[in-house]
């Protein structure tokens, strides 16, 4: 389908939900990070939602097609090119074979995705197309794309012209502060009332050190209850430190005093609390969000959550596609 | 402690973490991995999948099927049903890894930390022996391969086990280097804590060093038919015997995992019960190692 002639900076081959039934042997799921974004740019191709596309971070690859097909660009704004002509965002665009498609960094946000019109062919590894370039696992061959690689796609139906409303798309910042959803637990009983305080009153710094395995969030120390001193040995020294338990993804986890949002490729259990989780609904935003910008956290209820990601599910859908 | 009644805790909008106390004890992960067991056969509409650890289950569910609330009260009932933990029987396969114990290449690795991070660090055999008491290094290497080891919870990398000693005379402890290493070979063993863990790809570490084997326990290529279509060999409930093996059979068996002859020894006969091991456990004179 097309040929990579620059990769960009690890722009790799995901499906959604992504690799589902392996956390019990340490397998993230792995994924698009943002996957509000990658479902909307699988609905204006004519795909299935979860069909593998490409997540491109923060400075995007440039491809040449080899072939007529359809595609569309949804996320961050790499001020794609399409030959010489801008190529918009949200909107399904032909392409034709001979065509590249040449993307540059992010302006706003920090992840694209490009979805195809019958989506990319790639191996099933444990059900799955979905990189983890960690583990070299998925993908084309368990790695983020590399120049000179020729990326096959499948057959599709998808149309030109097609457009997602602008009430249905995610509003990426442009005032580099964000308001996350989390939601108290697992371990909220570890922090005392000062703390939790200070975690939802805190402007949280996005740390440059943060990638898909987990965002590091810059800001005060963490104090705790009794329980995190009084416990056995086996739980380890720190206060932080528990006996190693089962992590869920989306886990604010304290390693030491530095909480780590740990995300789509991060790992399935370890031994430090994890006092809040931030829920699936909002992904999306540490997806776009880049080093230095903001967070700052919303207490929200487990069925609050649960609601606001039915939301993003009801938007992803042919009715909010104009022609 | 064994908590009376398990401790529920949500994790965001789709994960509920499931705690039955907060100690290094088999029984709370025999607990965690029977509900996993009783869970996996699709006994409640809308879990995913679960991730049982040393006192937890973790259980990922679809909330558009099951809620946080009717989700608690389904498992709550279903540990009901389990009874006590003695109830619990569980399929449990039992690997023989042959093991260089001593072996160079740890050394080499220690030897490295020591060069160039901390040249106090003791060599980590003799450092393990002396803080549990033991005799020599020789004695370690009886007492660590005197046991078949519990697969009581895998993470941290695909695949790596952290293994249990299912023999109480066999219980050693040991903390983590601090700062960590910065590389480990593929296949060394170690421990950390109460736990034994094989690293299943050269990596950095914490955990002290003492033995390799040549047998893989990730096999990205999936060359090896045992591990029927996956990427890792072991799950949880599985059980792992080090056999203490020469330079030579070490680079046999090595010669033959690379040509892809190698034939994994594996006993699938088993069941585990935890009401057979208790009371084996009770007959036994703790105070003597081997």
């Amino acid at each position: 389908m097309f040929e990579v002639i620059k990769a960009g900076l690890e722009t790799s081959i995901q499906d959604w939900p992504g690799r589902i039934g392996y956390w019990n042997k340490g397998f993230p799921p792995s994924g698009p990070m943002d996957s509000w974004s990658f479902r909307l740019a699988n609905l204006l191709v004519g795909n299935a939602l979860g069909d593998a596309g490409l997540e491109c971070q923060f400075m995007g690859p440039t491809l040449r097609f080899r072939h007529d097909t359809v595609i569309a660009l949804t996320g961050a704004d790499m001020q794609a090119k399409l030959d010489d002509l801008p190529c918009p965002l949200w909107a399904s665009i032909a392409v034709r074979a001979g065509q590249t498609l040449a993307m540059s960094f992010a302006k706003l946000g920090a992840r694209t995705y490009i979805a195809f019109a019958g989506g990319i062919d790639a191996p099933f590894v444990l059900g799955s197309r979905a990189t983890f370039h960690k583990a070299g696992v998925g993908g084309l061959d368990g790695y983020a794309l590399k120049p000179g690689q020729v990326v096959l796609g499948l057959p599709g139906q998808g149309r030109a012209g097609r457009r997602v409303k602008a009430a249905a798309r995610p509003e990426i910042r442009t005032d580099k502060h964000w308001q996350v959803e989390a939601v108290a637990g697992p371990n909220d009983d570890w922090i005392d009332a000062a703390g939790h305080a200070r975690f939802l009153s805190t402007q949280w710094k996005v740390s440059s050190k943060s990638d898909r395995t987990g965002f590091r969030l810059e800001g005060p120390p963490w104090t705790f209850t009794a329980k995190a001193y009084n416990k056995l040995p086996e739980h380890g020294s720190e206060p932080a430190n528990i006996l190693d338990q089962g992590y869920p993804l989306g886990a604010i986890n304290l390693a030491g005093q530095t909480p780590i949002i740990l995300v789509s490729d991060g790992p399935s259990m370890g031994g430090f609390i994890n006092p809040y989780t931030v829920p699936s609904c909002a992904f999306w935003k540490l997806a776009q969000a880049r080093p230095g910008e903001v967070f700052n956290f919303k207490a929200v209820s487990v069925t609050d959550a649960q609601a606001s990601a039915l939301a993003i599910k009801a938007l992803c859908v042919e009715s909010n596609i104009e022609n | 402690m064994i908590y009376a009644q398990p401790k529920f805790s949500p994790g965001g909008d789709r994960y509920m973490l499931i705690e039955f106390g907060d100690e290094m004890n088999l029984d709370l992960n025999f607990m965690g991995q029977g509900l996993a067991a009783a869970l996996a056969g699709g006994t409640i509409d809308g879990v995913v999948e679960t991730a049982p650890c040393f006192a937890t289950t973790l259980i990922h569910y679809e909330p558009e099927t099951i809620g946080y609330d009717d989700l608690q009260r389904e498992v709550e009932r279903l540990i009901g049903a389990l009874g006590s933990s003695d109830d619990i029987e569980m399929d449990s396969r039992l690997f023989y890894f042959p093991t260089l114990y001593l072996d160079p290449w740890s050394k080499e690795c220690i030897d490295d930390y020591r060069a160039k991070i901390n040249p106090s660090k003791e060599q980590d055999p003799e450092f393990v022996a002396r803080i549990n008491g033991l005799t020599d290094v020789q004695q370690f290497v009886r007492v660590h391969s005197g046991t078949e080891y519990w697969a009581a919870s895998l993470g941290f990398w695909p695949g790596l086990a952290f293994l249990m000693p299912l023999d109480p005379r066999c219980r050693l402890t040991a903390p983590k280097y601090n700062p960590p290493r910065t590389w480990t070979p593929q296949g060394t063993l170690s421990m950390g804590g109460m736990s034994t863990a094989i690293y299943p790809v050269a990596s950095p570490g914490g955990y002290q060093l003492f033995g390799r084997t040549p047998v893989p326990i990730w096999d990205r290529e999936r060359r090896f038919a045992e591990f029927e279509g996956d990427l890792c060999i072991f799950k949880p409930g599985d059980r792992l015997k080090f056999v203490p093996c020469s330079m030579e059979e070490y680079l046999e068996v090595e010669r033959k995992v690379t040509d892809g002859s190698y034939k994994y020894n594996i006993v699938e006969y088993q069941r585990f019960s935890v009401r057979n091991y208790k009371n084996w456990v009770k007959r036994l004179d703790l105070t003597a190692r081997f």
